[in-house]
């Protein structure tokens, strides 16, 4: 068995290294090995969009994306950590200073469709455009992109912002779109989009597969594998199972299946751990008139067992959490500001003189979060609390508390949320701000000392007192009663042990950069 | 009516017994039942399960809902005697409870269903020719409906509960019912006793539940019996797929579905799941068979 764990702390520390590299000039490139067979993959969930704007969740449309879209820089593997690196199709991608990074393309990479050469101004355009997206968060520190000539320019950033090459540019939201084929489609697409430019060519059968085939257009380094199917299995058990048949070559697993391959992996099989970078809580709407009383919420944050919900849930594999900030980044707390108390909670219930509540609990319906809502359920029953659990589909989960979705944001109650973080602190606090009350804030508070502190991150470049803002930051949000941390959940995949398999720290595969031993 | 009715030839009606003859009749029907093996080995299953779900606070050894998270996923033992599930709860207790939810859909579910089909089913057999035409086209409209993809729409557009899968269970199961009501009061229809009825001006309600539903009713409750699995399979379906019984309620489905998910760490929750569903299956399969049997002959087969 061959286990790779990356964290958090040495791929920030290899980012720096790699910032420095690129600086000089020295960084070594990356490039696809000779051609080879078919590689097959699970994929967990249908893609609801692949517009770097406005896609959710980072697998699969990453996984896709890096294999189909340019961008500038990719993540790549240095001395055994994760980092920034140049991508096939740039000659050079260099950090100028804090506020100024220039690139050059290679010459003749061509967009499918006719619509001609990758060019500077089609970088230009996609840039500009995400400062309009669902995304806009990456791009706080974004000015303008200058273009010198056809190939190169340089982006221009309005305050120095440490995650911008890793979080901005290496992520999902850096890729580079064709400026000509977007504004022809009306400037925004789903899960077709108008025009590619990758050592692949992409077939999709809506629930069934994508297939990646060689694009015979493409002029740039070949990737091992000629051809990737990537399935739809959205059955975790089900795909573990497909792996262990020889169905996969590689398949992300769950916790339960990760806890029994720690015991005994199948022969020929590989586990990686492609980071922890998730952070699950339970939401509480502060608005629902059932919780409006502070004291309701924080005896419901202290009558949550956490340990019992790694355990339970997830087999002792998942980290308890203190906050948004996951492990390895600046500003993760040690401990909440709250611990499994419920005899504490029973008397601020009583306090508030609330007794016979009912509430709600909206899930995932997926294995871990049923048994997470499960235990919660269990939890809150001793508050005298009883909980109806509600598992929704992925489609009308995500819109749920969404106001340009629908009024359901009105009825929540409680919720199990996990999102994935970028390899920085300032990804996890973007999605709280006012501006997102509504959005993707469906606690919906909102607080001053909050918006000055999320500026304040973003411009400090000072580790400690970074730290400490990031530190407040989260124990704003635990004082709004709204928020018990659950778990931070590993990313693992299982994968054929003679396959070189390449991960992004927030969770995707890299399937262009597979390849055999 | 005219008289010219009376040399239709028509069942027997059943109306008219002789206490004596019916005794002896229903003496004879019990003993070849009893000579039915496998009728007594499906109604002793049948009991079982009765008993098993009626009773389950006596039998249970443990709450089906106390959570023993260091016990999780344990094997058979004195104290779990089919082992426990992920979050350390008995298994064999929350099979036990299982049952209940089981038996209330298909009590409830058959019971309204068959009611309900059974009315349905002679009005449209005895009512007017454009009534009966009506019915037949909702009858034939919801039994071209694939029962699960009815469910899987209904659910996502209410949400999962017993509740729906109770009435998802009615709704597709009484189309069955109620042909087969239609089709016994179609051709009782013009029979002597019920056009003798007529002219006596009886009113239609008195014909129908009367005169025409003791004869309709027999192969009715056979195709009831036969029904029970169906329907509680559909339950367990249905809830395997999350789509019906909610958490922490156990079903034989919800566990079976989480007995799947750890099969390849015990693969004890899949078989207490799917035990139960086994022989509620085979019971009611052979008691129905074994009814039939003794009280429909003609649709003996191979006799």
């Amino acid at each position: 068995m061959t286990k790779i764990t990356q964290t958090r702390r040495g791929f920030l520390q290899t980012a720096a290294i790699a910032g420095a590299a690129g600086l000089t000039g020295t960084f070594p490139g990356i490039s696809w090995s000779a051609e080879g067979d078919t590689l097959t993959v699970r994929f967990d969930r249908e893609m609801e969009s692949l517009d770097p704007g406005f896609y959710v969740g980072g697998h699969p449309p990453n996984d896709v994306n890096w294999c189909i879209m340019p961008a500038l820089v990719h993540f790549g593997m240095v001395d055994g950590q994760a980092s920034w690196v140049p991508s096939p199709y740039v000659e050079s991608v260099e950090v100028v200073d804090s506020t100024h990074i220039d690139f050059t393309l290679k010459q003749g990479l061509m967009w499918s469709n006719g619509f001609g050469e990758v060019t500077a101004e089609d970088v230009a355009y996609s840039y500009d455009r995400m400062t309009e997206s669902e995304w806009k968060g990456d791009y706080v520190a974004y000015e303008r992109t200058e273009v010198k000539d056809k190939y190169s320019g340089t982006i221009i950033l309005n305050q120095p912002f440490a995650p911008f090459m890793n979080l901005t540019l290496a992520s999902g939201t850096g890729i580079i779109l064709c400026k000509k084929a977007t504004e022809e489609a009306g400037g925004k697409y789903t899960i077709e989009p108008p025009a590619t430019c990758g050592p692949y060519v992409m077939e999709h059968k809506q629930a069934q597969y994508v297939r990646l085939r060689p694009n015979p257009d493409w002029t740039g380094p070949l990737p091992a594998f000629a051809n990737i199917d990537c399935i739809f299995v959205t059955d975790s058990e089900a795909g573990a199972l497909a792996f262990e048949a020889g169905e996969l070559d590689c398949a992300k697993i769950t916790s339960t299946s990760y806890a029994r391959y720690l015991k005994e992996t199948p022969p020929g099989a590989a586990l990686t751990v492609a980071g922890a970078l998730q952070y699950m809580w339970m939401g509480i709407n502060i608005e629902n008139p059932k919780l409006s009383d502070i004291r309701v919420r924080k005896a419901i944050q202290r009558a949550v067992d956490i340990d019992s919900i790694v355990q339970g849930a997830y087999s002792g594999t998942a980290e308890p959490s203190y906050g948004i900030i996951c492990p390895g980044l600046v500003g993760k707390r040690d401990a909440a500001g709250y611990s499994y108390d419920p005899a504490e909670g029973k008397a601020l219930m009583d306090e508030a003189g609330v007794s016979g509540l009912n509430l709600t609990l909206r899930t995932l319906n997926s294995p871990e979060r049923l048994l997470a809502a499960q235990i919660i359920q269990v939890n809150l029953a001793q508050i005298g609390v009883t909980v109806e659990i509600i598992p929704l589909d992925s489609g009308p989960f995500w819109e749920m508390g969404q106001e340009s979705k629908g009024d359901t944001y009105k009825d929540m109650e409680l919720w199990i949320m996990r999102f994935g973080a970028g390899p920085d602190p300032y990804e996890a606090t973007q999605w709280f701000i006012r501006d997102q009350v509504g959005v993707w804030n469906w606690e919906r508070w909102s607080s001053d000392e909050f918006e000055e502190l999320y500026k304040q991150g973003i411009g400090e470049t000072d580790q400690a007192k970074r730290h400490e803002v990031y530190v407040r930051m989260q124990e704003i949000m635990e004082e709004t009663g709204g928020y018990v941390w659950l778990t931070h959940e590993p990313e693992v995949f299982i994968h054929r042990d003679d396959i070189d398999a390449k991960f992004a720290p927030s969770g995707e595969m890299q399937m262009a950069y597979f390849a055999p031993k | 009516m005219s008289e010219t009715h009376s040399d239709i030839p028509g069942p027997v009606p059943a109306e008219t017994p002789v206490p004596e003859r019916g005794y002896s009749m229903g003496r004879e029907k019990l003993m070849l039942f009893l000579r039915n093996a496998m009728g007594v080995f499906g109604l002793i299953l049948v009991l079982l399960f009765f008993a098993s779900a009626i009773f389950a606070p006596l039998f249970a050894t443990h709450d089906p809902l106390a959570m023993d998270i260091p016990a999780r996923m344990s094997g058979p033992s004195a104290d779990h005697w089919v082992g426990t599930d992920q979050l350390g709860r008995d298994t064999f207790s929350r099979v036990l409870y299982g049952g209940r939810v089981a038996l209330k859909i298909a009590a409830i579910g058959v019971t309204v269903a068959l009611t309900t089909g059974l009315i349905l089913g002679m009005v449209a057999g005895f009512g007017p020719r454009w009534l009966d035409n009506l019915l037949l086209l909702v009858f034939d409209t919801i039994r071209s409906f694939p029962t699960v993809v009815l469910a899987l729409a209904a659910v996502a557009l209410l949400g999962p509960s017993l509740e729906l899968v109770l009435t998802i269970v009615i709704v597709t199961t009484i189309p069955g019912y109620a042909r087969l009501a239609r089709t016994s009061t179609l051709a009782l229809k013009n029979t002597e006793f019920i056009l003798a009825e007529r002219s006596l001006g009886a009113s239609t309600a008195r014909i129908l539940f009367v005169h025409i539903m003791p004869n309709v009713i027999g192969p009715l409750l056979i195709l009831a019996a036969m029904d029970v699995p169906v329907v509680v399979t559909i339950e367990a379906g249905l809830s395997f797929l999350g789509l019906g019984v909610q958490p922490p309620t156990a079903s034989w489905g919800t566990i079976l579905n989480e007995g799947y998910l750890i099969i390849r760490d015990t693969p004890w929750m899949v078989i207490a799941g799917g035990i139960p569903l086994v022989l509620t299956t085979l019971g009611f399969t052979f008691l129905g068979e074994a009814l039939r049997d003794v009280f429909d002959p003609k649709l003996r087969r191979g006799r």
